[in-house]
């Protein structure tokens, strides 16, 4: 029984760690109809940041993080994203999934193929009991930081100008355009807040996912494609479907691998195949609804790319 | 009729979709404080014109001119800045956002943040509609509520010329009748005003000139005594 | 005449297929060498399988390699010596594990399970487009992936397969990729090929006249994977060993990278982009060796280790930007002649 619990915990958790970053590629999408498969990248420069500095102290640590990733995004958005702008979708994807690769090969070069550890905070990474539940604390904090993030995000886009700027370039660039906004503003505007987002994953990821304490080369490459994957099944054209298209994921991940046994002959019939029935479950959906599970029923960017 | 000091003009504008020539050589002035018209069949140009005003078609010959400076090759968002509005045609509101904030964000285009509650109070006393159903979804409001809406949106930028593309399209004749006077009061508040409709008539009676063009080139220019010169509407449509 | 001239088309990609096989045998090519021939011209065979679906009908599809990987597995699985079988491959259904087959008979399998893969999945994705399609083919991926990588019973799982006959020489290589070559053309010539192409210009329009998009896609993605697998075949006979890894994330991107830097929309695209990109491969791997004489002297020093990956990666994104459609344009061979001048055929071009 308190199995159960915990391992429904972890599967929230692990889904707002996904949620947090299916944000961070809703909001880029959104305003340049771009699909950034390097975003895992983005993640693990900030990772690397955070091994390199791991008997610095921690604060320090962290805000080197947030400024590699910042700065590594919007190089990103100078050198790739503006001369992609009004190129088609197809060209977009295999680009993005282009830079997704060179980044993961410089990585590789500068820094070499075996992984390194990365030490943040270790005490959150102490069980805390409560009732008959163990739960380390990092999957309180977790949960709690992507509250705290939407509940930032939310205000960002309702009250402030820039963020209303955002919500209609996402809607309508053109007319947007046509009132006086301004399309670099809002852009690099989406293109920052996406970062810090993915700063706060690099910082969250190793210590909430245990095979996540060691960075390499292609760290949060398969979550980007979960990700991925659950933005567009979720519904892309719109951050709340697209996040919960990425907490769906994720909650499902956790929840699969709470409940498969480990070894099994044949295949979905054990925790190895975990990735195949997760997928499987997405070409499902696709397959009903290929505008996404949480949309309101209109096709739109799905089937105008 | 000799014009006032031009605010607008177009001279030797041309515009293509690829290698289709949607504007030929088009010539047009538009006087400051004056109301033109611009009329015409489907497909003759008017509104890649006022596109190409705001810059988001590039023309590939002629100029465009605002006060005497050229305008033309600059994005939207500075065409906005340099004081010149666009309502588009079929409104384009954002449906999804409340009535307040589709007026707010026609504030992102204006030139000084000074005077902004102010305009748009202005603006709620222009259209009282608006004022009422501000909180509402603009997606929920009638044809009629959204192109008073889309004005207003436009006016909060205080634009010196405003741009109108048909906006008579799909009302009722009562609503049409609040739109053209809500331009008249607008003129007289000291805004220059291109009008780009459909129907001709009412267009020819109410602006102090209008053009005519068809198939990108400008065919006659009429003024309001020929509103009820019937040959002369009929030989402007369909002939020349 | 006009036969005669539309035939260029192809004959200008074999001419050159047959160009780089000849240059590969010759003397002066060290066994090094001659091995990134080999790989070029299967790299040939890859790409233009991938063509044939996604340059005829328009869909991204980044599940191809799937295909691949299953005619890989196929061929391999089934050349390893049946006395070798219980070491490297234990646990397999003993129909599989008791049987081995020659080199053809390797490659036929893989033909055939490919296509019969790609026809089983393309059932229900060919109603997908756009992005909805790249994210389920992708899931295809990952599914067949995943299911190699782990599932003992039809190969190796997580070990590597090994003493695969390494039959792919030259001439397998070449009459191979031509021989993909040859079908790609047939198809894009064939009633089939042109009404997919009209559906990929106007689906509104083709639908009107009769043609059934769904059943279009599907053959010509059923062939694409067909002809995968038999690429796939190709490879493992060149390399000897195979990883699920080998036919997983890289070798999509490298595929996608050389039809995109070639030109989606056409055969001749195809064919240049993996001959470019694969001769740029070369090309970094030899000056990271320094064996390349002036780039040593230019930089100072041999390239660093890792270069040709990063080296692929700038020049596809350069291309992307510069060059969108591609270094074809998505234009098929032509010959400027002074009859086609007078013809006037028309050629569909992207």
């Amino acid at each position: 029984m308190t199995d159960d619990v915990q391992t429904l915990v972890d599967a929230i958790a692990l889904g707002s760690i996904y949620a947090l970053m299916a944000v961070g590629i809703g909001l880029v999408f959104g305003v340049l109809r771009l699909v950034n498969f390097a975003y895992g990248q983005l993640i693990m420069a900030g990772a690397y940041a955070l091994a390199l500095t791991n008997d610095s102290p921690v604060l320090l640590s962290i805000a080197l993080c947030f400024g590699v990733v910042l700065a590594l995004s919007v190089a990103l958005e100078f050198a790739a994203f503006r001369p992609l702008r009004g190129a088609s979708p197809t060209t977009m994807l295999v680009a993005t999934f282009a830079i997704s690769y060179l980044l993961q090969s410089i990585a590789l070069v500068r820094f070499g193929a075996i992984g390194k550890i990365v030490v943040v905070i270790p005490k959150l990474s102490e069980p805390v009991t409560i009732g008959s539940v163990h739960i380390r604390w990092i999957t309180l904090v977790t949960i709690l930081v992507a509250i705290g993030v939407f509940a930032a995000l939310t205000l960002l886009l309702t009250r402030t100008t820039i963020g209303l700027q955002m919500r209609a370039a996402s809607i309508d660039a053109e007319t947007a355009r046509l009132l006086g906004v301004r399309a670099n503003a809002v852009i690099t505007a989406a293109v920052l807040v996406s970062g810090v987002i993915a700063a706060i994953a690099a910082v969250i990821l190793p210590m909430a996912v245990p095979e996540r304490v060691l960075v390499s080369p292609d760290y949060a490459l398969r979550e980007t494609i979960i990700v991925l994957v659950g933005v567009v099944v979720g519904g892309i054209d719109r951050l709340l479907s697209a996040t919960l298209g990425g907490f769906t994921m994720g909650f499902a991940v956790g929840m699969f691998s709470g409940y498969l046994p480990s070894t099994g002959a044949w295949p979905f019939t054990s925790s190895v195949y975990l990735d195949s029935a997760v997928f499987m479950l997405v070409i499902l959906v696709l397959l009903l609804r290929p505008e996404g599970l949480f949309a309101r029923g209109r096709r739109t960017a799905v089937e105008r790319l | 009729m000799t014009a006032p000091e031009p605010m607008l003009e177009l001279s030797g504008l041309e515009v293509r979709y690829g290698t289709v020539p949607a504007v030929r050589g088009l010539d047009l002035s538009v006087g400051k404080g004056e109301i033109v018209g611009l009329i015409g069949p489907n497909g003759a140009g008017k509104s890649t014109t006022l596109h190409a005003i705001m810059g988001a078609v590039r023309p590939s010959a002629g100029d465009i001119r605002l006060s005497g400076t050229s305008i033309r090759g600059r994005a939207p968002e500075q065409v906005v800045r340099a004081g010149i509005a666009l309502v588009p045609e079929g409104r384009r509101i954002f449906s999804e956002l409340t009535v307040e904030e589709n007026l707010r964000l026609g504030l992102s285009g204006r030139r000084s943040k000074v005077g902004a509650t102010e305009a748009v109070e202005r603006v709620y006393e222009l259209f009282p509609v608006v004022r009422e159903s501000r909180g509402r979804q603009a997606g929920l409001l009638s044809g009629g509520q959204q192109q008073q809406l889309a004005i207003g949106r436009a006016l909060v930028a205080e634009p010196d010329v405003l741009l109108l593309d048909e906006p008579s399209l799909g009302l009722a004749p009562t609503v049409v009748n609040t739109v053209f006077e809500a331009l008249a009061t607008i003129r007289a508040q000291g805004v220059t005003i291109l009008l780009v409709e459909q129907r001709a008539q009412r267009t020819v009676a109410f602006a102090d000139r209008t053009y005519v063009v068809s198939n990108g080139e400008l065919r006659m220019t009429l003024g309001p005594e020929d509103a009820t010169d019937t040959r002369r509407m009929v030989e402007a449509y369909f002939g020349a | 005449m006009r036969r005669y001239l539309d035939l260029a088309e192809l004959l200008g990609p074999v001419l050159v297929l047959v160009l780089v096989g000849v240059v590969g045998s010759m003397g002066f090519v060290d066994p090094a060498l001659e091995i990134e021939f080999r790989g070029a011209l299967v790299s040939v065979a890859m790409v233009v399988a991938l063509y044939v679906f996604v340059g005829n009908s328009g869909v991204i599809s980044f599940g191809h390699v799937s295909f691949v990987a299953v005619g890989a597995f196929v061929a391999g699985v089934m050349t390893v010596p049946v006395a070798l079988k219980p070491t490297i491959t234990p646990g397999l259904f003993s129909l599989l594990g008791e049987h081995s087959v020659g080199n053809i008979m390797s490659l036929a399998l893989a033909t055939v399970l490919g296509g019969v893969f790609a026809l089983v999945v393309g059932i229900p994705l060919m109603r997908l487009s756009g992005l909805a399609a790249g994210i389920a083919t992708f899931a295809v991926l990952g599914v067949t992936y995943n299911i190699l990588n782990n599932w003992e019973k039809i190969g190796p799982g997580p070990l590597t397969l090994t003493t695969i006959p390494e039959t792919t020489d030259l001439l397998q290589a070449t009459v191979g990729a031509i021989a993909v070559v040859i079908a790609a053309f047939a198809y894009q010539r064939s009633r089939y090929g042109r009404k997919l192409r009209a559906s990929r210009e106007d689906s509104a329009a083709a639908r009107s006249t009769g043609i059934d998009i769904h059943r279009e896609r599907l053959w010509a993605f059923a062939l694409s994977g067909a002809l995968s697998g038999f690429a796939g075949g190709l490879l493992v006979h060149l390399a000897g060993t195979l990883q699920a890894r080998d036919v997983y994330l890289d070798l999509t991107f490298l595929t996608l990278a050389m039809l995109v830097v070639g030109g989606v929309g056409s055969l001749w695209g195809a064919v240049v982009g993996a001959l470019a990109v694969s001769a740029l491969d070369t090309f970094l791997l030899k000056a990271e060796s320094g064996e390349i004489g002036f780039v040593a002297d230019l930089v100072g020093k041999p390239l660093w280790g890792g270069s040709r990956l990063v080296g692929v990666a700038i020049f596809m994104a350069v291309v992307l930007v510069l060059l969108p459609d591609g270094l074809t344009r998505g234009r098929e061979f032509r010959l400027s002649t002074p009859w086609r001048r007078v013809s006037q055929t028309g050629e569909t071009a992207s």
